[in-house]
């Protein structure tokens, strides 16, 4: 089995690839900019100003987001001791959405320091998906195994509430409004610039180091909550630090990224099958996953109808709803 | 120094689960809780650990009143071994018995953990056990992991005589001959500086091993003393409604 020298080298490795991910990425693209030009510093005007403005920024905003997604649906698994929970399958996802479409639509008419207009988009995913992680928790609450399908049809429950909300949204917005909220839903990091990078990154930041002291109790959690309680955790405290931070950091990756599926639930069992489960290793590595994977599936995004892109919640949906039906027949033979 | 509850009662739901029961768990001895099914064994348990609060009454942590303790300050003077979930996720049975060491956030004693862990695996003879997935041991060899997951949180370094106590529900339920005397022994060994609780069904290991005996029925304490007092053909025969007869069997064991 693994131990934990080997996983402390698998996170190193894994932080690595996500540097080297990130340099080839933002090498890459429509305008070629050589890696050779960008390490030696010999850059023409253009080049610099490609790489600064557009690849830099949505290059370490997609390793966020997807460090994000990797680390919420980690705990979020770990928390609800339940291998399906996703960010986007349990509804977290449509709920930050719901809350930034609220306020693309509603805030366009109304008067905001546009300083504060680019917290108020991450914010309001932010709201939007802790209400939701908050109503999971109380409606999954003593359904012990059952829960496992129950938590599934809440999601499936919010999911529908939130696009009841976001189609009402659409059928009240201006056409710009309207182009930015399809743009959206189905996710892209396009167009990202420093000044709306800035406050998501600084919330999701934050919501990391909020989230990894949790890593122990995760794991004692695993026992049970009676019996985390008798090794002297304080459970409610673990619950509102998991629930809180994993729905800020998803609330402000949707807010600006739009909702992107599936990697919350794919990544957690990949850095699970490299190097085992327990959550002192599979959060850093779940995040450091998390990040390599969105950034190359960016690149991919990016290249393959070159000049045009795919969005990037289309290919992700496409890798990770075959692993979601995988997971679900592999549940189905240990009976769970 | 003991855990010492003073008539508690637990009423549940309207109904009265526990009526005005009192007892001491004493360092150095084993105090079994017999009874039929229902009668009120695992309520008392729970609420000694502080999973239950009770209506009524008061539970003393070496005289400490149990509300007044936080979370963390209640784990490290008792441990408590139940009927436990499975686990979702594939731990190794080394995980889940570390998951009882109470000082990984604090770096005093890092030095003593890994001889901890492994004289507990070879207390309980599950060193062969230890990088295998829990998921995929037998119903027995969990139940050795989570005792010694419970032994480990009572770790303490030898230089500290603070007070420790076990409580244990059922932990021998649905092990074999061997290993159930070979838990019970290992249990014996730790009662002697700690004191443990433990619920039992078969009155047979219950005379072998514990001090002293409590026999509750319908949430009532109807009869408190060393085994050879409560165990009578009279009381034992009307309170499990079956004919038996004692007798001293050749290993001093007394029997029913």
């Amino acid at each position: 089995m693994f131990r934990q020298k080997d996983q402390v080298v698998i996170i190193r490795f894994l932080f690595l690839s996500v540097i080297l991910g990130a340099m080839t990425a933002s090498a890459v693209g429509s305008f070629s900019i050589p890696a050779i030009d960008l390490l030696s510093g010999s850059l023409t005007e253009l080049q610099r100003t490609v790489w600064i403005e557009i690849r830099l920024p949505r290059v370490i905003l997609s390793g966020l987001v997807g460090a994000s997604l990797g680390l919420s649906g980690a705990a979020l698994q770990g928390l609800f001791r339940n291998p399906l929970a996703d960010p986007g399958l349990i509804g977290v996802s449509a709920g930050a959405a719901l809350g930034a479409a609220v306020v693309i639509v509603l805030t366009s008419d109304l008067f905001i320091p546009s300083s504060l207009e680019l917290f108020l988009l991450p914010m309001a995913g932010i709201i939007g998906a802790s209400m939701v992680t908050l109503l999971l928790f109380i409606f999954s609450k003593g359904f012990g195994y059952q829960g496992v399908t129950y938590l599934l049809l809440i999601g499936i429950a919010v999911n529908a509430i939130a696009s009841v909300g976001i189609g009402i949204l659409t059928y009240i917005s201006t056409d710009s409004e309207l182009r930015s909220l399809t743009f959206w839903t189905m996710g892209s990091f396009g167009g990202v610039t420093w000044s709306v990078l800035m406050p998501a990154m600084f919330l999701m930041i934050l919501s990391f180091f909020f989230m990894l002291p949790a890593r122990r109790t995760l794991d004692i959690l695993q026992l049970g909550e009676i019996e985390a309680y008798r090794l002297g955790v304080d459970v409610k405290k673990v619950k509102y630090r998991v629930i809180f931070s994993s729905a800020a950091a998803v609330g402000a990756s949707v807010a600006i990224s739009g909702m992107i599926g599936f990697v919350g639930l794919v990544v957690p069992h990949l850095a699970r099958l490299i190097g085992g489960v327990n959550h002192n290793y599979l959060l850093p590595a779940s995040a450091a996953l998390g990040a390599f994977i969105m950034i190359s599936a960016d690149v991919l995004a990016r290249m393959v109808m070159q000049p045009a892109e795919l969005p990037i919640g289309l290919i992700t949906s496409a890798i990770g709803s075959p692993f979601f039906l995988w997971l679900i027949f592999r549940m189905k033979k240990r009976d769970y | 120094m003991t855990i010492e509850a003073v008539s508690i009662d637990v009423e549940i739901d309207g109904k009265l689960l526990l009526a005005n029961a009192s007892l001491e768990i004493v360092p150095g001895e084993i105090l079994a809780l017999v009874g039929p099914n229902g009668a009120g064994k695992s309520t008392l348990l729970r609420t000694l650990a502080g999973d239950l609060k009770p209506t009524s009454g008061n539970v003393f942590y070496d005289s400490r009143n149990l509300n007044q303790l936080s979370v963390r300050e209640r784990a490290i003077p008792r441990s408590v071994m139940s009927q436990t979930q499975p686990m979702i996720f594939d731990f190794t049975a080394r995980e889940v018995l570390q998951m009882g060491w109470l000082h990984a956030d604090h770096n005093y004693y890092n030095e003593y953990f890994e001889s901890a862990v492994d004289n507990l695996a070879c207390a309980c003879e599950i060193e062969q056990l230890m990088e295998q997935k829990f998921n995929t041991l037998s119903g027995g060899e969990q139940k050795f992991i989570h005792f010694a997951r419970s032994l480990l949180q009572l770790w303490a370094p030898d230089d500290l005589k603070d007070n420790r106590y076990l409580l244990l529900d059922e932990p021998v339920a649905g092990l074999d001959m061997g290993r159930e005397l070979h838990m019970l022994n290992v249990i014996k060994e730790h009662a002697k500086y700690m004191g443990v609780l433990i619920i039992l069904h078969d009155l047979n290991l219950v005379a072998r091993f514990a001090d002293s005996v409590l026999l509750l029925e319908e949430g009532q304490i109807l009869k408190a003393g060393p085994p050879h007092a409560v165990f009578t053909e009279h009381i034992i025969s009307n309170v499990y409604k079956v004919p038996v007869m004692i007798t001293q069997d050749p290993l001093t064991i007394r029997y029913y």
